[in-house]
């Protein structure tokens, strides 16, 4: 793995600037930024299951920071978002409070977003339904006025009706992710997935549709990049942040304890391809220390990561992702 | 109950009308908050170590891992424990002609109490029934039906017959078996409406307690399977072969879809492949297709197409041979093939002649194999 400090920063910036060059934000995102990917690592943020909120926000603030190259959490993410966004961050709650997002994070990149300025009534933290959501240990909130923990099965919520037919996909969309958010935060779990390989930020989308378990033949390829390619997605997906604090590296997506790994890290990359290309190798290196075969080995190996490739959804090769690991 | 209203939302009050959202949230969808599934120890699977399951029930054979559901959206892992989610919710009840399935050599005039639930075990591209067959359970309205009730609405609405239908009932495989003992204790007979895609042994189960098998057998190519069914053919060839070795009364319908499985050549194959395998007495029944679902960019099947096929089917010697889905068409009929005079005069699901006299035609007393009483 190549791990370097990406140094674009303020710096590379003004030197673009100067080049006369019409560097609006999209620009600097894809041209700068698309395939870094950051891995935070912060012993002690996890311990007894409990979150150390300190060492979260601080790895929340090296994460953006390194991502976007601002100096503060603020900067980082009013790069990503503006004060008009209604942001979701959708979570992975299905494999219950031992491998779900922990209700920490979410949370706390909520409140990260009302002080960058976006209406907490305009910030909805949110999953397929609301069972699972309690499961994981969410308070359901479905007060209007303020952040919004739900599921898709809230009542008044539920599936836009307009079927969404492109390529292999053929689904309705809740409409939290079609109609009430302007930009999306996919904020999943890293875990092996038995029949995907590897499930992350971009199989997250899953839970956004009405029948995810269509798509679940051939390693889920190509249906994870296709979803991905979907006007719900692709246009309103800003950032992926995979939650490593533990790792399910085997018999995912249903927790195991006896292969579930204590990681405390955090990755964060605006190419969502790249960022799960990353945690999926991070499923194979603790595949590796534990004597277990590969994913290819296995045959199941993310593939639908090289599709997302041709779709030009992201890059899934080493040579073209910058990782840059720090530990703090 | 109508299809429409399977999705209704639920909400009156939006929680999410706070950015202006409130008039785009009319037409959508919403679960029912209380899902109300049921959790029935499904057949046909296998446990495996690490609370993983195997389902033997369709050639899918569905690896799942603990709170994982099947391909089917209705048959969930919990703790290492298979679980029907739909035994006795059924989201759609109907009184239906048995002409309507189509059945044409079963109890011909008879209604079917007709019922399913939520699921299915393909994605046919132009389901017609997809609201209720691509939907998990949580996401329509259904109502408790239990096995009993059904029988007993059954023999109220005067329904000699209770058909499993609509989307596909092998996901509901244990509702169905039980609701089918059920019935044959009061003398109701039961007809499957399915895409046969499901494993032999609880085929042969299935067989046991049932009386007829419609099979949509949806093209004769494997090719076509996968593209638009998103499933096996041979499983369904095989299928076929053992309802018709069987005591069970079998017809089989082929939905004919413009340049997608209508050529000359895979009919002729097809219809090859039931003279060899079944013989020439399995009703055969070409229906036509109309654009609905994932497949709209084709035109309804032209009639001249579906007598092309209807054509062939003749040639080649299958003698019941039908066209679907045409209301009024001459080959809704069926024809003696000794004498060639009409047995059964139907338009639409209506019959308007019966002209069968003890199974045989009355005319020249050949025997038009069926389940006439
Ligand atoms: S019945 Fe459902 S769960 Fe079982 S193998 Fe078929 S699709 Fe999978
Ligand atoms: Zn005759």
């Amino acid at each position: 793995m190549r791990c370097q400090i990406y140094g674009i920063g303020l710096n590379s910036i003004c030197c673009l600037a100067n080049l006369d060059i019409d560097l609006n934000e999209e620009y600097f995102l894809t041209v700068m930024s698309r395939s870094k990917v950051v891995i935070i690592k912060a012993k002690g943020v996890l311990t007894r299951d409990e979150v150390n909120q300190k060492k979260l926000i601080h790895m929340f603030n090296r994460g953006l920071c390194i991502l976007t190259g601002q100096r503060n959490l603020k900067e980082s993410l009013r790069i990503l978002f503006n004060e008009r966004d209604r942001v979701g961050i959708k979570i992975n709650t299905l494999s219950g409070k031992m491998l779900s997002t922990r209700p920490e994070i979410p949370l706390s990149l909520a409140k990260f977003l009302e002080d960058c300025g976006i209406h907490q009534k305009n910030i909805i933290i949110w999953d397929r339904t609301n069972r699972e959501l309690k499961n994981a240990k969410y308070r359901i909130n479905i007060n209007r006025n303020s952040i919004k923990i739900l599921g898709t099965d809230t009542q008044g919520v539920g599936y836009n009706s307009k079927l969404i037919s492109h390529l292999n996909i053929g689904s309705l969309f809740s409409s939290i992710q079609s109609d009430f958010i302007t930009s999306s935060i996919s904020l999943a779990v890293l875990k092996d997935h038995g029949l995907a390989g590897v499930t992350a930020s971009m199989k997250n989308y899953f839970g956004a549709i009405h029948n995810p378990n269509k798509y679940h033949d051939s390693n889920c390829n190509p249906f994870v990049a296709e979803l991905f390619d979907t006007i719900y997605i692709k246009k309103k997906h800003k950032i992926s942040i995979l939650d490593g604090l533990i790792v399910q590296y085997h018999r995912g997506p249903s927790y195991h304890s006896k292969w579930a790994e204590k990681c405390e890290t955090l990755i964060f990359g605006l190419d969502p391809v790249a960022a799960d290309f990353v945690g999926w190798q991070i499923i194979e290196k603790l595949r590796a220390k534990h004597g277990i075969p590969s994913l290819k080995e296995e045959k199941r190996e993310p593939i639908y990561l090289k599709t997302a490739e041709k779709m030009r959804l992201g890059k899934a090769n080493m040579d073209e992702i910058e990782i840059i690991e720090e530990e703090i | 109950m109508n299809r429409r209203q399977f999705f209704k939302t639920t909400g009156g009050a939006s929680i999410l009308a706070c950015s202006g959202m409130s008039s785009l949230l009319i037409d959508m969808h919403a679960f029912q908050e209380k899902a109300n599934l049921s959790k029935v120890e499904a057949l046909f699977y296998k446990k495996h170590p690490d609370r993983e399951i195997e389902c033997v029930l369709c050639p899918r054979f569905c690896k799942l891992g603990d709170k994982e559901r099947g391909y089917c959206g209705v048959r969930e892992n919990i703790g290492g424990t298979y679980y029907t989610l739909v035994y006795g919710k059924a989201c759609s009840i109907h009184v239906d002609p048995i002409e309507k399935k189509p059945l044409f050599h079963f109890l011909p005039k008879s209604q079917a109490l007709s019922i399913a639930t939520a699921g299915c075990n393909v994605n046919c591209k132009f389901c017609q029934n997809w609201e209720i067959s691509q939907v998990r359970p949580e996401q329509i309205h259904h109502i408790d039906f239990p096995p009993d009730s059904v029988v007993k609405s059954a023999k109220k609405n005067n329904c000699p017959v209770i058909a499993y239908t609509y989307s596909e009932p092998i996901v509901f495989y244990e509702y169905m078996v039980d609701t089918s003992k059920e019935a044959r204790k009061k003398g109701i007979k039961n007809v499957v409406i399915t895409g046969g895609h499901i494993n032999p042994e609880p085929l042969e189960k299935l067989i046991e307690v049932v009386d007829s098998i419609k099979i949509d057998l949806k093209a004769f190519s494997q090719k076509f399977y996968t593209n638009y069914v998103r499933g096996e053919l041979q499983p369904v060839l095989e299928a076929i072969k053992i309802v018709a070795t069987s005591n069970v009364w079998l017809e089989i319908v082929y939905l004919v879809i413009p340049t997608l499985n209508d050529s000359t050549k895979e009919i002729r194959k097809m219809c090859k492949w039931i003279l060899r395998e079944v013989g020439p007495d399995i009703p055969l029944h070409f229906s036509r297709f109309h654009p609905m679902y994932l497949m709209k960019n084709l035109p309804p099947t032209p009639i001249s197409t579906l007598i092309k096929v209807r054509d062939i089917a003749l040639e080649e010697g299958i003698h019941y041979v039908y066209i679907g889905n045409v209301p009024g068409h001459m080959a809704e009929n069926t024809f003696c093939p000794n004498c060639k005079k009409i047995v059964i005069e139907r338009r639409g699901y209506q019959i308007q002649k019966n002209n069968l006299k003890d199974g045989r035609c009355k005319y020249c007393n050949h025997i038009i194999p069926g389940v006439w009483t």
